[in-house]
């Protein structure tokens, strides 16, 4: 389960709140050596980490052993969260995310070979019904500033976020030669920040 | 490289936002985070993507792993578990001590350098640094007497709980040093069985203990700040 299931409408905000809130305790808690709290927060917050990390890795048993990795590293580092930072499910996903990415990036020869096997895949992840309902106000507005993109623009930021890919394999997988790659990007990170500074 | 992350804060060029992104090789990312240690600056425009495009990830539809990662998980915070927790904690190591040392160096090489030229038993010196690369504290041995003094940077004040300092040799479980105050230096007279296990490549941490100190000699609360001991 996740922290933003729930139905639609506004109990979705008060129960992502309250979620929110609890994960926020949950982290106090193992800061102070609490091993309950940390079964609490890997329950509520595993699936979602293990899918952002397969999503990445491809590899069930990869993942297994980062999404280890995680959880003993929230164990050791929780009392350096800082709720005044980050949401806790924004400091889980980044730790997730950077681990798998070291990962992905440390097996470089599977990940060549990868490339070759999924050179046309780049998904057009439109976000699904599950996303919509599950929206928050957050992922609205990036929603609504990644749609004043080039509509290709926006797919090569959402798949190198979802699938951690480098430049270069970005490129590859769009077929585009890899300076315009990173112009793309460079370009809608900055259009981006404008558009959610607005 | 034209595309050196190094470079891009000059030409506007959103390195923080790559960075989060993810589209960085891995000498890039290294090279990032080692300039994300040192600039809060830099930390900040992190969390801000991580904040702003984390939310993507309420689009990956959750998938629950299998029950023994979390038995894993478990068996490796058991506090019986001889060699758990700190010191399976190496990339944890690794990622807290890479970065600022040489500054802490540079402060106390003026200090110390008078006293001695380095020789066998020259002082050591240890930048202790917080996730952040922020330095919590700097601790100096001087192996001729012993004696351990270690001094706090910038340690927020810890309510209700004591803080250990921690000696792991290469290959050893932590050796407790004793409690540590956040709010003034404090020197140690290192025990003489330890002695033999004080050398450069040592780590010092600082864990979160209860009132006293950890019950069971092993670190049991999260590690707020370590590093490496390196000659002077």
């Amino acid at each position: 389960m996740y922290v933003m299931n729930g139905p639609a409408g506004s109990t979705v905000s008060i129960e992502h709140d309250a979620a929110r809130k609890q994960l926020v305790a949950a982290l106090a808690r193992i800061a102070g050596g609490d091993r309950d709290a940390l079964r609490l927060l890997y329950r509520d917050t595993s699936a979602k980490l293990f899918a952002v990390c397969l999503r990445i890795l491809h590899d069930e048993g990869e993942v297994e052993d980062v999404l280890q990795d995680v959880y003993t590293t929230v164990w050791r580092r929780a009392g350096t969260f800082d709720p005044g930072r980050a949401s806790a499910i924004t400091w889980l996903v980044a730790i997730a995310r950077n681990r798998s990415i070291d990962r992905l990036r440390s097996s470089a020869n599977a990940a060549r070979s990868r490339t070759l096997d999924e050179a046309a895949d780049v998904r057009d992840d439109a976000p699904s019904a599950l996303a919509q309902i599950e929206s928050s106000d957050e992922h609205r507005r990036l929603m609504d500033c990644l749609s004043e993109l080039e509509p290709r623009h926006a797919v090569a930021v959402r798949s190198a976020f979802l699938d951690g890919v480098t430049y270069e394999e970005l490129a590859q997988r769009m077929n585009l030669p890899l300076g315009t790659m990173k112009s793309w990007i460079r370009r809608s990170l900055l259009r981006l920040r404008e558009c959610l500074e607005r | 490289m034209s595309d050196e992350p190094t470079r891009d804060s000059d030409d506007n060029t959103p390195v923080a936002g790559e960075y989060v992104l993810g589209v960085l090789g891995a000498a890039e990312r290294r090279a990032f985070e080692a300039r994300m240690a040192r600039d809060p600056q830099l930390r900040a425009e992190v969390e801000y993507w991580e904040r702003r495009l984390g939310v993507l990830a309420s689009e990956v539809k959750p998938i629950d792993p299998p029950p023994r990662v979390w038995a894993n998980i478990e068996a490796a915070i058991a506090p019986s578990s001889g060699r758990g927790g700190l010191w399976q904690n190496l990339p944890f190591w690794r990622w807290a001590t890479a970065g600022a040392v040489a500054l802490a160096a540079a402060c106390l090489l003026a200090l110390l350098y008078v006293v001695r030229a380095p020789a066998p038993n020259s002082p050591l010196i240890a930048k202790l640094e917080a996730s952040g690369g922020q330095a919590s504290f700097v601790a100096t041995i001087d192996p001729r007497d012993a004696g351990l003094t270690i001094v706090p940077a910038s340690v927020a004040p810890v309510s209700e709980r004591a803080l250990e300092l921690w000696l792991i040799a290469p290959g050893e479980k932590p050796q407790s040093l004793g409690l540590i105050e956040a709010g003034r230096a404090v020197h140690i007279a290192l025990p003489a069985r330890l002695i033999g296990g004080i050398a450069a490549q040592a780590t010092l941490a600082v864990s979160l203990e209860p009132p006293g100190g950890s019950p069971t000699g092993q670190p049991t609360g999260p590690v707020i700040a370590s590093g490496k001991l390196t000659n002077l």
